[in-house]
């Protein structure tokens, strides 16, 4: 190993991003849902033949994060011997390394002269699968049983044959089966991309040599991230966060977190937070894990790759029976984006005073998202989700940016002009929500107001929002942000709808929603 | 007295303006390169006309391409824009789309503030929808209200941006109307870009609105100095000329036209030398751009960000990557990295000796002796190759090999970094990338042409002749062409042909109009037309070319087959004319520029260069101009502005029009 040439691991690091890269590309390009078009809920990443994570796009860091353990999870179901070249597997349960069910993921195991060298995983946000409410996010759902369709590992393509028997199941459960065979074979296609520049890579570099440069970018990843610990003070910090409801009675669900630093390795224990709760917010100890590997390197300052190998000095503990290991059937799917930007927020809470400098006062750290389900008359549904950003915390040198991402999402907004030449939709304003930003020596960034008419007979909404009641945190003495409002205006009475909530909308009705502002910083 | 027989391709850059001279009978070729003048333009190019012995009633054709527009745009030196949209969305720059670059950072700078101040931005009342109708009229006493305001504000430009106006333009035409002549310069979305999606729309019509007054005052003085009419020309972002008073409506088509004149160039050259697929790769100082050419022609992209702005139309598709000469190199724990931080020009690679202390990839070149050590650069300060050994030697020294080795791995990771980008836009395409001609120009181009073939497993390279001034040839030799795309949106499922025929029908005078008030012949205008074509529920859409008489059947056709061969996958979906694009062209004829006359003999040269695989040997250091028969490596080839670098087991061979072809020796 010490023989490798450290340059050629260069080569390969820049290869296997390549790859990712190019699935991602065949994804936005070809699928159907405008989620997946428009707004990019996609992730792309090639992983070592024992699932660690070894290459990824310029994705969805939420996806990335738990793709770590996608295909590590699939493995204990499906052993290595039963896999096949030209086979590839499609699944959604949150126990394989899953995150909520409407991320769908197709991981092909890469075969070079017989032997298993990688794995290409596509994940996508498929706009339904299936269950109570359409869109698959039913806030109320007492298990995940209510929310959709279960997916376990099957074979969607054998030996390079779609598999018809489990695409006609798949699709016999979803509500617009037209655009999720488009999505799904997109999905095939770009891990067939994937696999196509593996054996490239093998061809050129010899195998033996590809698979141990995948070794050491873990090894050198695990290197980065142990020195960027090591910078950090020891000791034992603490941190907090509330999602909005989800508690007893509503009230506030908290997610905890106590950190240890100890020379090159730090220890986050997660075991204070909340129990289960009653409804989509509980999450998977993936997710957790996901959340604070994001968290870890924006606390470590540094560029390094994301791969298995900086996990490596991170311990990650949480509770079984609590909001983060709540057993798997537990209803999971707002708690992806939701309750993971809690855990983000908890850990920068308990760093704020150690390294202000490397953080960001509260954002808008949520999906933001409303769904928009219009029944046609010939029974199929149109989905439109609609995902907000909104004003990023300031910082300790610059103000928050308006009308941005922050995180774990890195998702974009739906044009108006696509929006009205899609769906029985009319935007009818779009701003900026001014003053939204918390003041400080440097201001929060404003977020935005988006409005939309119901010109259709009936909808059905869903919203998936937090910051709604919890302000976006002012830093080191600046002002809180304003939070989320979203609300319904129906025959000139004005009402307020709950970040977290499935309602009917009929014609005329005027949603709108304000999100939120970056928290001050000093 | 003087017969007008040149014809004049300049590119002025940011630093240099390269200019060369053809003259029409006899071939002779002149080329200069002379300071870029930023304040004073025209003065530059008359300067650079000067320096190739010629003036004004010398001249009979003069393109040139210039960065000018897009400099002033990236540099937000901009004049007072206003910009007026749809009531309830004057906010649309500032919102953009949410999308930030940086994943894992937080340290990033941030959003780019509109190019319009929000104070500059008017909500109109009115409403189109999507499928054109009137939804809320444009009424007098709105375009009055409108008309006070613009004339309290102290514009100098203002662009109009209403939703849906690609699918109407009535109230845009109707604003256009009622303020002819209450504002200087005026911009308009459908004009611009009649292209769905409010905020890429937008920006593309504030930053034509923007560079307006800029355009119009240099051109209209460059007309004045250059009284030779319709002779004088701009390029393109497409890769073409365009006569002046067109440009004048609409300077957004020169933004990126630096870039594009190099590819086109490379197009002619693929065309010549008939190479059906040919990889452009123009490395510089900061920058890398590629290029793919399919069949002779340049692939087509819709939007590129310029300055955290998306500027969208129809452009040539350059891929641009932050790597080039003076990328730095970093070793920490994590391994070893190239880019994105750049040395500049300021302070430069340490081995120019302007106070560079972090090692770079032109200091990797300079220690394995690709650099000539007696060369002069720029203002006349010598290469230090003992400086870019010194920034060099604590990677090698921390990854325990010797400086050479650390130069070499350092160049392999760079054309890794290169190779990724070829990938980009071959795949983009569904071309496989190996089946292509690589052709190299620019500083670093020839340099790290043969290190990119080996790495990305290319078998033959072409290195143009007039590299230096490539960008300046292309401008020459491009055709003369208009383009004009608009979304149509037209399903194919219960076709509407006359629907079809009507928008195509425009879109042929729109496009052809600029060509026919430049003189030129209806008869020698060729039109090319292409439908951007997608399945009904899809988001990108695919071109598809195709000529009259039209058959919706064969169009869908030819985008399942495409469609199949870039994805792997064809479904018998709906399918949908997304928008149609529309090019009039009218071919330039231009004889090859003869090859320069050899250069006088000068004594054999030599010095060690190092090569992967091969470690130290002695080299040979030829003229180029001085190059008659096929060379063998190892070998260094040098013109005054470039290198090229040949190892052993490759060989280059000068073709009759001078240049370059680079293959492996041992190649069948």
């Amino acid at each position: 190993m010490s023989a490798l040439d450290p340059f050629l691991v260069e080569v390969i690091r820049h290869g296997l991003s390549a790859a990712a890269e190019e699935m991602s590309l065949v994804m936005t390009r070809s699928a159907r849902s405008p989620l997946l078009r428009e707004a990019g809920d996609l992730s792309s990443a090639i992983t070592d033949a024992e699932g660690g994570l070894v290459g990824q796009g310029r994705d969805i860091p939420i996806h990335l994060g738990a793709m770590a353990y996608t295909v590590k999870e699939l493995l204990k179901r499906c052993p290595v011997e039963t896999l096949r070249e030209g086979d590839a597997l499609i699944y959604n349960l949150g126990a394989l390394g899953g995150n909520h069910l409407n991320d769908v993921k197709v991981a092909r195991p890469v075969f070079v002269d017989g032997q298993l060298v990688a794995f290409a995983l596509s994940l996508a946000h498929w706009p339904d699968v299936g269950g109570t409410w359409p869109g698959s996010y039913l806030a109320e759902a007492v298990d995940t049983f209510q929310e959709a369709m279960r997916i376990p590992p099957m074979p969607i393509l054998q030996q390079g044959a779609l598999n018809r028997p489990v695409l006609d199941f798949i699709l016999a459960n979803v509500r617009d089966p037209v655009a999720c065979e488009g999505d799904l074979l997109a999905q095939i296609a770009a891990t067939e991309a994937a696999e196509r520049r593996i054996r490239e890579l093998c061809a050129q570099h010899g195998t033996s040599v590809f698979i141990a440069c995948m070794a050491r970018l873990h090894d050198l990843s695990e290197a980065e991230m142990r020195a960027a610990i090591a910078g950090l003070p020891d000791g034992d910090y603490e941190g907090e966060d509330f999602l909005d409801d989800g508690g007893p009675g509503g009230a506030p669900a908290r997610i905890h977190v106590r950190i240890a630093i100890r020379g090159e390795e730090a220890h986050f224990d997660l075991s204070g937070s909340a129990d289960r709760v009653a409804n989509f917010c509980n999450t998977t100890p993936f997710i957790a894990r996901s959340a604070v590997a994001y968290a870890a390197r924006i606390l470590s300052g540094r560029e390094m790759q994301q791969n298995a190998g900086a996990l490596r000095p991170l311990t990650i503990v949480t509770r079984p029976g609590s909001i983060l290991e709540p057993g798997w059937n537990a209803a999971v799917a707002a708690g992806n984006h939701e309750t993971s930007m809690r855990i983000v927020d908890a850990v920068f809470r308990a760093m704020e005073h150690v390294i202000p400098e490397r953080l960001s006062a509260g954002g808008p750290a949520t999906s933001g998202l409303l769904a928009f389900a219009e029944p046609m008359a010939d029974q199929s549904w149109r989905m439109l989700y609609e995902v907000h950003g909104g004003g990023e915390g300031a910082r300790h040198d610059r103000d928050g940016s308006p009308a941005t991402r922050v995180h774990l999402t890195n998702t974009s907004n739906t044009p108006t002009e696509v929006i009205e030449a899609n769906y029985a939709i009319r935007v009818e304003q779009q701003s900026i929500r001014r003053g939204s930003g918390g003041a400080g020596k440097h201001r929060g960034g404003d977020g935005v107001v988006r409005s939309y008419r119901v010109l259709a007979e009936s909808m059905w909404l869903t919203s998936c929002v937090e910051r709604c009641k919890i302000s976006p945190y002012g830093l080191k003495g600046g002002a809180d942000g304003l939070p989320f409002r979203i609300t319904l205006t129906r025959d000139g009475v004005v009402e307020e709808i709950p970040g977290k909530k499935n309602m009917l909308l009929r014609r005329g009705d005027l949603v709108t929603m304000e999100s939120c502002g970056g928290g001050g910083f000093g | 007295m003087a017969q007008r027989d040149w014809d004049i391709g300049t590119d002025i850059g940011g630093t240099f303006t390269d200019i060369i001279a053809l003259h029409r009978l006899t071939a002779e070729r002149r080329i200069a390169k002379v300071p870029s003048r930023p304040a004073a333009p025209v003065r530059a190019m008359l300067e650079a006309l000067a320096a190739v012995g010629l003036s004004e009633p010398d001249v009979r054709r003069f393109v040139h391409g210039t960065t000018r527009v897009t400099n002033a745009l990236v540099e937000g030196r901009l004049p007072r824009t206003a910009l007026v949209v749809t009531a309830g969305f004057e906010d649309v720059l500032e919102i953009g789309r949410y999308r930030r670059q940086e994943l894992y950072r937080l340290d990033t700078p941030p959003k780019a503030p509109p190019l319009v101040p929000p104070e500059l931005c008017f909500g109109l009342r009115e409403r189109v929808g999507p499928d054109g109708a009137v939804q809320q009229p444009l009424e007098p006493a709105e375009i009055d209200r409108l008309a006070a305001w613009l004339a309290r504000q102290g514009v100098q430009s203002v662009a109009v941006c209403l939703l849906h106006s690609y699918a109407n333009p009535a109230h845009e035409r109707l604003l256009a109307e009622r303020l002819a002549g209450l504002v200087p310069h005026l911009s308009l979305s459908h004009e611009v870009n009649p292209e769905a999606r409010e905020y890429e729309r937008a920006s593309s019509t504030a930053f034509n609105a923007a560079a307006m007054p800029i355009a119009v005052e240099y051109l209209s003085e460059l007309e004045e100095k250059l009284p030779i009419g319709a002779g004088l020309q701009v390029f393109h972002s497409a890769g073409a000329m365009v006569p002046v008073p067109a440009v004048k409506r609409r300077p957004l088509v020169m933004a990126l036209s630096g870039p594009a004149a190099g590819v086109a160039a490379s197009a002619r050259i693929a065309q010549r030398l008939d190479r059906p697929r040919v990889l452009t790769f123009d490395m510089g100082g900061t920058t890398t751009d590629v290029c793919l050419i399919v069949d002779g022609a340049a692939e087509m992209a819709d939007t590129r960000m310029i300055g955290g702005r998306p500027l969208r139309q129809p452009m040539l598709a350059v891929h641009s990557i932050g790597a080039g000469g003076g990328s730095i190199v970093k070793l920490g724990p994590g391994g070893l990295s190239v880019g994105p931080e750049s040395a500049g020009s300021e302070p430069g690679p340490a081995c120019y000796g302007r106070g560079g202390t972090l090692p770079t990839i032109t200091d990797a070149n300079a220690v394995l002796g690709y650099l000539d050590p007696a060369a002069r650069l720029g203002d006349a300060i010598q290469l230090d190759v003992a400086a870019a050994r010194a920034v060099i030697a604590p990677i090698a020294e921390a990854l325990g090999m010797g400086v050479e080795e650390a130069a070499l791995g350092i160049i392999k990771v760079a054309n890794a970094a290169m190779a990724r980008a070829l990938r980009r836009v071959t795949v983009e395409r569904g071309v496989d990338g190996r089946d292509c001609s690589l052709l190299a120009f620019g500083g670093g181009g020839p340099m790290h042409a043969v290190g990119l073939a080996e790495t990305y497993g290319l078998s033959e390279i072409i290195v143009p002749a007039a590299s230096s001034a490539f960008s300046a040839l292309g401008c020459l030799a491009a055709d003369f062409s208009f383009l004009q795309q608009r979304t149509l949106r037209l399903p194919l499922d219960g076709f509407d042909a006359e629907v079809f025929a009507a928008r195509l029908a425009e879109l042929e005078a729109e496009a052809t109009a600029p060509l026919l008030a430049n003189g030129i012949a209806p008869e020698e205008i060729g039109i090319e037309r292409v439908a951007l074509m997608r399945y009904a529920a899809q988001s990108d859409s695919l071109p598809v070319p195709f000529t009259p008489p039209f058959s919706p059947e064969a169009l869908t056709e030819k985008f399942h087959r495409r469609h199949k061969a870039l994805f792997g996958y064809a479904t018998g979906e709906a399918c949908v004319i997304e928008s149609l694009r529309v090019e009039a062209r009218r071919p330039t004829e231009m004889a090859p520029p003869r090859a320069e006359a050899p250069a006088a003999p000068r004594p054999p040269r030599a010095r060690d260069c190092i090569f992967p695989g091969h470690g130290r040997v002695a080299t040979a250091i030829l003229a180029r101009g001085a190059l008659k028969d096929p060379v063998q490596g190892p070998a260094i080839i040098e013109d005054a502005w470039s290198t090229v670098v040949l190892p052993p087991a490759w060989q280059a061979a000068p073709d009759a029009e001078g240049n370059l072809l680079l293959t492996r020796s041992d190649a069948a």
